[in-house]
């Protein structure tokens, strides 16, 4: 399945605003988190700190049920205000 | 019915402020965030802010609704874009019957912003440039 994950921040610095990957089901977090994480050593500390977000929410449960109009994206450590 | 707005445009505190103007209301705290210049040793010369937009107002609105539930008014806006020393970045204002919950549901609204809403600075500072946190 190809997941197209948008970046935010450092994160999108380093990397653009998406990238896409391809991933066997069940999808998981952490499938998504390591397939990022092979694009770019710069980004291991941030992503380790990242959250990931399903159609603008936080999601905590590792296993995921990803269509393809479903809306990722990783977070990284937010510091607005 | 609470106000959020994220934005370039530079934040304006008095129309801000009248939105939490009600005579249901006696207490209003406002929390205005502006650019600083020195942390610790490090001197920051401006600051740019980034959002996931409609995530962040999602956020913000859930930040808003247990407040508003209880009778309280919320009004919060963040800015994006380039901001220089002393510019907002920042305005939480809420609005409540007596002032205990005010203070207390304005501190909340900061805090939790704070962690949970997807808006990032980057610190563009006289030794190099940083991504917040």
């Amino acid at each position: 399945m190809q997941i197209t994950i948008k970046l935010f921040a450092f994160l999108q610095d380093q990397l653009g605003p998406t990238v896409t990957v391809e991933l066997d089901s069940p999808v998981t977090v952490e499938k998504i988190f390591s397939a990022v994480a092979k694009q770019s050593l710069a980004i291991k500390a941030v992503l380790e700190n990242s959250r990931l977000a399903v159609n603008q929410e936080f999601v905590s449960e590792n296993e995921l049920e990803i269509t393809p109009t479903d809306e990722i994206a990783i977070i990284p450590p937010v510091s607005g205000g | 019915m609470h106000y959020i707005r994220i934005s370039d445009d530079p934040i304006n505190i008095a129309p801000l402020y009248r939105k939490l103007v009600d005579p249901r209301y006696g207490g209003i705290d406002i929390f205005v965030g502006t650019v600083r210049q020195w942390t610790g040793d490090i001197e920051t010369r401006k600051i740019t802010y980034s959002a996931y937009q409609s995530m962040a107002e999602r956020q913000l609105a859930k930040i808003a609704a247990p407040i508003e539930a209880q009778g309280g008014r919320v009004v919060i806006a963040h800015r994006t874009g380039t901001l220089n020393l002393t510019d907002i970045a920042v305005f939480v204002g809420v609005a409540a019957v007596h002032r205990a919950e005010a203070f207390k549901w304005c501190q909340q609204v900061i805090d939790t912003l704070k962690h949970e809403v997807p808006i990032w600075k980057k610190e563009y500072d006289t030794d190099k440039v940083r991504w917040g946190n």
